[in-house]
């Protein structure tokens, strides 16, 4: 056998991956049921049904309930970055603890516990603010435990020198971190923080756990719960489209900001 | 008479590292003091000693009479006496020019805000950066950004200023412009502690020079008898290594 040049071997296996690519989209065209699949995944008159309430309720909570996880979560990152970083060791060890715990355990678990654990275990503490507390409360648990460690990187790695600088014109600790150093530090975690906010607005999707009533439905309990009383599809096409106009602009915008910081430096 | 700085057997030492082994030494009021010296001969160190960057391990430190070392002292308080700058500058990188210049002056020193903003332009225009009030620190030069530090320690109207390598990070033809500024301040009759190795600037600026080497003071005096006719081999050694470049 003729032995190829490197450039007519690379133009043969780009050929071999296309006709490959090629035959899969053709069996699958061919094959698959086109007039059931619209009909159970694009049927256009239950999807019109879903308006407004999927826009003017579930859009509505979804997006509620991210933005109360991602503020509560970042208030507790905040206390658990700052006791991490403590030159108190309990306060460190607490701080470790509380974030391998909280990491190492599926959010359901923890829903699950701040719904149902709690009010049995002191019994009917509740907290308040119905789905949108409990919920926010216990994926906010979560979160934190994760933007702390984002937070902490964020603080290590603004230069020391910054610090030097504001202890030497006489800034105490605390001054030094709230004036000099956060500020450095959430700009340097805007992407990986984004990216946190992505994963929040998907497990909100979980917060059908802790119950729900007609105004209470996120997205995806909202699909489910449609989706059952019309026995089709659809609703599911519907909720992915939007959680994707809703993610992928922000992917997008990560994306962005990463290479320009990449720029930056 | 109380010195402007009064440093009695400072010892530090950096786990088994010891860098400074006992230094002995004082500047006096409108004083300019440049201490010279290897690398790793604990100069920087010393320096940082001195606002407590750095924790003495064993020694005192008296700042216009005031114990440094004194554990119940006020070291922020004490630290707004003593400027500070830094071979890489150090500027806020979040904060205008300006805002770096009045950060301090108004948070610490509890300043209104009006005052620390006349201040803030009063010293700018000393080292000559008016027209950059508004800019933020990555828009300016090297030699800029440390007349931005200067002007930034000077606001704070400390009695001393202490110059860690402050022409280090720059390029050649930028040093001229910093060390200017440093001149004009030592002619104003500020005190200063200068670590550089700089000897042009020790030479001709310098009441003093002191030139350390292995965490000791092996010699100081004049800058034209340490620098012209040094009594000690080490310094000789040194100036010769530093001249052949």
């Amino acid at each position: 056998m003729k032995k190829l040049k490197p450039r007519q071997r690379l133009f043969v296996y780009q050929l071999m991956m296309y006709g490959l690519a090629a035959v899969f989209v053709l069996v699958v065209a061919t094959q698959a049921d086109w007039p059931k699949i619209q009909k159970n995944f694009f049927n256009t008159e239950i999807a019109a049904d879903m308006f407004p309430e999927v826009i003017t309720s579930a859009v509505k909570n979804t997006a509620l309930y991210t933005a109360l996880s991602f503020v509560l979560g970042m208030v507790l990152a905040l206390a658990l970055a700052l006791m991490r970083l403590s030159s108190l060791k309990p306060f460190r060890a607490f701080a470790i603890g509380y974030i391998e715990l909280f990491r190492g355990l599926p959010a359901l678990i923890t829903l699950l516990f701040v719904g149902f654990g709690l009010p049995i275990a002191f019994s009917g503490f509740r907290i308040p603010g119905g789905v949108l507390g409990r919920g926010s409360v216990g994926l906010a648990l979560v979160a934190g435990a994760y933007m702390a460690e984002t937070l902490r990187a964020g603080i290590e790695a603004v230069p020391k020198g910054q610090t030097e600088a504001a202890r030497s014109l006489g800034m105490s600790q605390t001054r030094t971190m709230f004036t000099i150093i956060l500020p450095q530090a959430f700009r340097i975690i805007i992407p990986p923080l984004t990216n946190e906010l992505v994963l929040l607005i998907k497990d909100t999707s979980l917060f059908f756990i802790l119950g729900s009533t007609p105004g209470t439905k996120e997205l995806t309990k909202f699909a489910r719960d449609f989706m059952n009383a019309e026995r089709n599809a659809t609703p599911l096409t519907v909720v992915a489209i939007l959680y994707l106009l809703i993610t992928l602009p922000l992917t997008f915008l990560v994306r962005r900001l990463e290479r320009s910081a990449a720029k930056a430096r | 008479m109380t010195h402007a700085i009064d440093v009695r057997n400072l010892h530090k030492a950096f786990g088994d590292l010891e860098v400074l082994q006992g230094i002995d030494f004082t500047v006096e009021t409108g004083e300019v003091v440049c201490v010279l010296g290897p690398s790793g001969s604990g100069k920087s160190t010393l320096l940082r000693c001195l606002n407590r960057l750095e924790e003495p391990n064993g020694g005192q430190i008296l700042i216009d009479g005031e114990d440094m070392t004194d554990p119940d002292a006020d070291v922020d308080q004490l630290r707004t006496n003593i400027g500070m700058v830094f071979q890489q500058f150090n500027l806020f990188p979040h904060l205008t020019v300006l805002k770096n210049l009045t950060v301090a002056q108004t948070g610490v020193l509890g300043r209104p805000k009006a005052e620390a903003i006349s201040i803030a332009r009063e010293m700018l225009e000393r080292v000559g950066l008016s027209d950059k009030t508004h800019d933020y620190p990555a828009h300016l030069s090297g030699g800029q950004q440390q007349r931005v530090a200067i002007a930034r320690a000077l606001s704070m109207k400390p009695k001393m200023m202490l110059f860690d390598e402050p022409t280090s990070a720059l390029d050649p033809e930028l040093v001229g412009e910093v060390l200017d500024v440093m001149r004009t301040l030592a002619d104003e009759g500020m005190t200063m502690m200068v670590v550089t190795h700089e000897i042009g600037f020790a030479q001709e600026v310098a009441d003093r020079v002191v030139f350390m080497d292995a965490g000791v003071v092996v010699e100081e005096g004049r800058p034209e008898q340490v620098l012209e006719h040094p009594a000690h081999e080490r310094t000789k050694k040194f100036l010769r290594m530093v001249s052949e470049h």
